[in-house]
């Protein structure tokens, strides 16, 4: 770790803190994630372990953050690993709030189509590999500020899907992104889990607020049935027989529209796309990059 | 820190026959001769495999492991790294990779219950070894897990050749090819084609005129089928003698001669 200089602490990844820190043999800044291994029982973590390997396929689009080297050290006989990323001044969620919160501050809605564009690209990369993410949300999005470059970040909880798909553990993606069907129980989820967080994303890029602001499992799916309608067997075939389904309050579904008052009307055929209940009718991140939201967008300069 | 490190690893991680057929100094020096060191791949590739099938973990994990370990000593040798370790880490770090986590415990449990080969005795395998050797094998690969494996390409081949009826031969061919050194020779597709070129002539099945169509390397395809070929020729009926003679050859370290 010679080689590097820490500047300061950034932030706290999935499995440690994350440094900025400057390469003093390139003078590059960098960002260290830092991992301290446990020798005793498990060794290496696994999420840091799967973090690494998914970064080595996906680290060929400029969507997704570029993992530059690993290095393992010492730190007073402790064994630590560090992965040494590229470094990108902010995420979503601070670039959001860098103009002021709330609605009375929106974003120039070219700059969200842009970054709504360019994230549907970097999920269709992963998911094109063989990989979903699982926790999407702004946190995890990297920006470049002066190249208004949005990236994919933080794969801990990624997976690479191999057919079939077995069971998973469904305690992943932050409350707010969550898919219904893994708040519902569900032990075999897709790809699709990650476009309802895109959706929720570009929701939140609009309105500068949470869609669906939850905090319980419970409290999320509320918000969600509020919202879009509670689901039944002919909105969403299956969806009773769900490990976690209950019986809930009977609301109707509420125009989406009203609630990103600013976004366009294929913006809001695109969010609705996204919203699906239905994980299999929900639109894919290739299908979304065609979509006609985007049509007014020189993708050439993307 | 190329621009594109990671972008064509897997093409440029390809090595020739003589990259694979070297026996390191060390090793050369303790008398290892190459036929040595193959025996004593494949008994390690046996032995993950049986660890595995205590440990209930996916042939996929044993194939990455396999990989591993025959990726590890194109460049350490056998005395510097014992692969009587290196295996049951090999299959740690792969379960890791491949997400059917294994506890550390447990697979220690299963090696000291599944000794390595006769004259071990005195080889004992404790938690702290294995994830030592977890970091070892890491930097040694230098932190690249991702393997890609012939399975699938083989099955969409099978499906597409319309040559379904030799898919249980195949799939045995495909299990063998770990036990040398192929995986690290030829892309996953190559080894698919050969598998399935060597199952159609045993099955006395003509893949030709598919393969053909298909504009394959048949050249390489070739390859893989002669090397296998050669693989059953020659070690089909290992003498477990000779096995066990190439492994005495190894020194057995102490936990304090290690540290």
């Amino acid at each position: 770790m010679e080689n590097y200089e820490k500047l300061e602490k950034v932030g706290e990844g999935t499995y440690g803190k994350v440094y900025k820190a400057r390469c003093k043999k390139t003078g590059h800044i960098v960002a260290l994630k830092k991992t301290r291994l446990d020798m005793e029982e498990e060794g290496v973590p696994s999420t840091a372990l799967r973090e690494v390997s998914l970064l080595q396929m996906l680290s060929t689009s400029i969507y997704v953050v570029r993992l530059l080297c690993v290095e393992h050290i010492d730190e007073n006989d402790k064994p630590m690993l560090y992965l040494v990323f590229e470094y990108l001044d902010t995420d979503l969620k601070k670039f959001m709030d860098l103009n002021g919160r709330g609605p009375e501050k929106p974003l120039p809605s070219a700059l969200i189509k842009r970054f709504m564009y360019q994230l549907c690209k970097g999920v269709a990369h992963c998911h094109s590999h063989g990989v979903m993410h699982r926790d999407l949300k702004p946190q995890n999005l990297l920006v470049d500020k002066d190249k208004r470059l949005l990236k994919i970040a933080d794969l801990g909880l990624g997976r690479a899907f191999t057919v079939p798909l077995k069971s998973y553990t469904h305690e992943i993606v932050t409350l707010w992104y969550r898919a219904p069907e893994v708040l519902l129980g569900a032990t075999h989820y897709s790809t699709p889990v990650d476009m309802w967080s895109v959706g929720c994303i570009l929701a939140e890029m609009s309105r500068k607020n949470p869609l669906f602001p939850g905090d319980s499992e419970l409290q999320q799916l509320l918000h969600i049935f509020k919202q879009l309608g509670t689901p039944n067997e002919q909105i969403w075939p299956g969806v009773s027989k769900l490990r976690d389904w209950h019986e809930y309050p009977q609301w109707p579904r509420q125009d989406i529209a009203r609630a990103v008052p600013l976004l366009s009307k294929e913006g809001v055929d695109l969010l609705e796309k996204c919203l699906q209940y239905e994980p299999a009718k929900r639109i894919s991140a290739k299908d979304a990059m065609i979509h006609p939201y985007f049509d007014d967008l020189d993708k050439s300069l993307v | 820190m190329a621009a594109d490190f990671w972008a064509s690893y897997q093409s440029k991680q390809l090595l020739s026959v003589e990259e694979v057929s070297r026996v390191a100094e060390e090793d050369l020096e303790l008398g290892l001769t190459l036929q040595d060191t193959r025996l004593i791949k494949i008994a390690m590739t046996t032995y993950m495999r049986d660890l595995a099938q205590q440990a209930k973990l996916r042939q996929r994990v044993v194939a990455t492991a396999v990989c591993y370990m025959r990726r590890m000593y194109v460049s350490k040798s056998l005395c510097e790294y014992d692969p009587r370790l290196v295996a049951p880490a090999c299959l740690y770090l792969a379960s890791k990779a491949e997400e059917s986590v294994a506890q550390a415990k447990l697979l220690v449990f299963y090696a000291k219950k599944l000794k390595p080969g006769p004259e071990n005795g005195a080889y004992q395998l404790e938690v702290k070894d294995l994830l030592d050797m977890e970091l070892r094998v890491l930097e040694a690969l230098d932190f690249r897990l991702v393997v890609y494996h012939p399975y699938r390409a083989a099955v969409q081949y099978l499906n597409d050749a319309k040559l379904t009826d030799v898919m249980q031969t195949t799939w045995s061919l495909l299990n063998d090819v770990y036990r040398t050194d192929l995986p690290l020779l030829h892309p996953p597709h190559v080894v698919a084609l050969g598998c399935i070129h060597l199952a159609a002539f045993l099955k006395d099945r003509d893949a030709k005129p598919w393969l053909e169509d298909l504009k394959a390397d048949m050249h390489a395809v070739r390859a893989v089928q002669m090397e296998l070929l050669d693989h059953y020729e020659q070690y089909a009926n290992i003498d477990p003698a000779l096995t066990a003679a190439a492994m005495a050859k190894l020194p057995i370290r102490t936990r304090a001669a290690r540290t």
